[in-house]
């Protein structure tokens, strides 16, 4: 009878090692742009981040806690005028605002997610749209906030444009920090198995002892603060702020877009589909609608056809994640 | 007096919102899907109408004759190469799909038709309006309620008495299993789902809307926004939901 000698649990795979590596790197090479890199290059790179973790909160939710939400917009917009009152009207220093702003995404999920719980798929849709949209519309009636005209951030004047860049690419960095290190760290948790049961059987989760409800609440109230941080930051690099814009419905599209060619219900996905996403505008965005028209037959496209996007693609070809969430016992004999 | 008006207008805009919840309401009712592209869909066959209107001389009734059958056709292609392919018990491959669909359709539409204003040829019916009382009331609105209010009902009693409005009911509780957990079937039609729900429903938004219009002409479409969310909370089931 052979003893098994030696036995451990192992997470990390070849293909992890190596995005892990080459995280660090992109990291790194981020934070160090505004040494290395044109302005032009940077206010790209501060947009592509936003674009990856709005999509990356989206696919959380959508993804793995059931919650299909086009009303992320409203966290975007709020937690920008959140910052722009903070930093122009109290003189709080913008960058410290950025936290701060964080504040009012948060209070505006808890009474978003009691009030529409009870709404299930389509009708929950529905409903974040309509809260988005009165959310959009009542700013626009607040003459404080400058009603529809928007508002402008002048203090930033105080700041070189050095110094913005640097402030900005080490905000984007904790951006990807929080938004794509946060949700890996949350798949990998314990809850993080609660959410892998419940983005494939909510009903069987819950018969396993998972607290759908509970966990459901708590990732809305996250990947609200998280499409916020995103927001605020979105918003501060464009220096003004209008409820046409902050509430724009396009972010909705994009995060739905982004998800859904990238792979919904994996972090790879959101990923992938973000750096699809931001290079197509880049290359076909002046194509305008004929552009937006293959986009949104590609999304529908996905949809029939190959639900699992680029990612679910790339899978078939090989096992080789990049987040691996998966644990292997290893028996070494 | 003045907010006696606003309801009256509300009403009238509630009949035009109707015509465009009956259709929603059915896929609602039967299907479970939400159709993204719903408006869309619409928009492109008014588009069409337009067109039309300009090449064929049948007149704006006449119209209505042949944009029906069309409508039927581009049903049709929806229902048989996508939403069928996409209806089933999660909600989300079907508003994704007609999502994707509809950003394609605008954009579409915009490549075709550009972004102008277009109208059908006026033969006077939509700027009529005559007066009862203190009120005046367009004929367009009226006769647009009139035929919001027969449609719903027409629609209603082919679910109620027709053996293909049984069918549908039918179909719509066996997608839910309703009737082995043991809802009754008709409660599904009956809540959210339901048909005169809807023109209700319509009903609340247009008042709303026409009254919010009256406090400040940037509260408008607030006010049909707010009522939507206080249902919500009140009577998350609908306001034409049946009790137990």
């Amino acid at each position: 009878m052979s003893t098994i000698k030696n036995l451990h649990v192992s997470r990390a795979t070849p293909s992890s090692r190596i995005a892990m590596s080459l995280g660090a790197i992109v990291l790194v090479g981020l934070v160090t742009m505004p040494w290395w890199a044109t302005s032009g290059n940077i206010r790209w790179a501060i947009e592509l981040c936003c674009y990856i973790a709005i999509a990356q909160m989206w696919n959380l939710l959508a993804g793995y806690a059931g919650l299909v939400s086009v009303g992320q917009q409203a966290f975007i917009g709020v937690s920008g005028y959140m910052l722009f009152v903070l930093a122009q009207n109290f003189g709080v220093n913008p960058f410290l605002a950025v936290p701060l702003s964080l504040i009012a995404p948060a209070i505006l999920a808890v009474p978003t997610y009691f009030l529409l719980k009870r709404l299930d798929g389509p009708y929950f849709a529905i409903g974040t749209w309509v809260v988005a949209e009165a959310v959009r519309l009542g700013i626009s009636n607040i003459d404080y906030l400058n009603a529809g005209a928007g508002l402008t951030l002048r203090v930033m004047t105080q700041y070189s444009q050095h110094e913005r860049e640097v402030a900005f690419v080490i905000l984007c960095a904790l951006l990807l920090l929080t938004t794509i290190g946060g949700s890996y760290w949350l798949l990998r948790s314990r809850h993080g198995l609660a959410l892998t049961a419940m983005r494939d059987n909510p009903k069987a989760a819950a018969s396993q002892g998972v607290n759908v409800g509970k966990l459901r609440f708590y990732i809305f109230v996250a990947a609200a603060v998280g499409t916020g941080f995103a927001g605020s930051i979105y918003y501060m690099a464009q220096l003004r702020i209008t409820p046409a814009a902050g509430f724009d419905p396009f972010w909705a599209s994009m995060s739905i877009f982004i998800v859904m060619v990238g792979g919904i219900g994996a972090i790879e996905g959101a990923i992938i589909g973000a750096l699809i996403y931001f290079f197509a505008d880049r290359l076909f965005g002046e194509y305008g609608s004929a552009y937006l028209i293959v986009l949104g037959l590609l999304t529908l496209i996905i949809a029939l056809y190959a639900r699992g996007g680029v990612w679910g693609l790339l899978q078939k070809l090989g096992d080789h994640p990049w987040f691996p969430v998966r644990r292997k016992l290893i028996v070494e004999e | 007096m003045q907010w006696f008006d606003a309801i009256i207008q509300g009403v009238l805009l509630g009949g035009m919102y109707a015509q465009y919840a009956l259709g929603m309401a059915l896929m609602f009712g039967v299907m479970r899907i939400v159709n993204i592209a719903h408006g869309d869909v619409m928009i492109l066959l008014s588009l069409i109408a337009v067109s039309l209107a300009g090449v064929l001389p049948v007149g704006n009734v006449g119209l209505i004759v042949v944009i029906v059958p069309i409508a039927v056709a581009v049903g049709w292609v929806l229902q048989k190469f996508i939403l069928n392919r996409v209806v089933g018990a999660d909600p989300l491959p079907s508003l994704i799909a007609t999502f994707g669909l509809s950003i394609a359709l605008q954009n579409l539409m915009l490549e075709v038709w550009s972004a102008d204003t277009r109208s059908l040829p006026n033969s006077g019916v939509a700027s009529a309006s005559f007066q009862i009382g203190p009120f005046y009331v367009g004929l367009l609105p009226v006769i647009v309620l009139i035929c919001a209010f027969v449609l719903t009902g027409g629609l209603d009693a082919v679910l109620r008495w027709t053996r293909f409005g049984r069918g549908l009911r039918a179909a719509a509780a066996d997608t839910e299993a309703a009737a082995m957990t043991g809802v009754d079937p008709k409660r599904i039609i009956g809540g959210m789902g339901s048909i005169w729900g809807a023109f209700l429903g319509a009903m609340v938004l247009g008042v709303a809307q026409a009254v919010g219009l009256r406090i400040d002409p940037g509260l408008g479409i607030l006010f049909g926004h707010l009522v939507f969310l206080l249902v919500l909370a009140t009577r998350p089931e609908g306001i034409m939901a049946r009790k137990k």
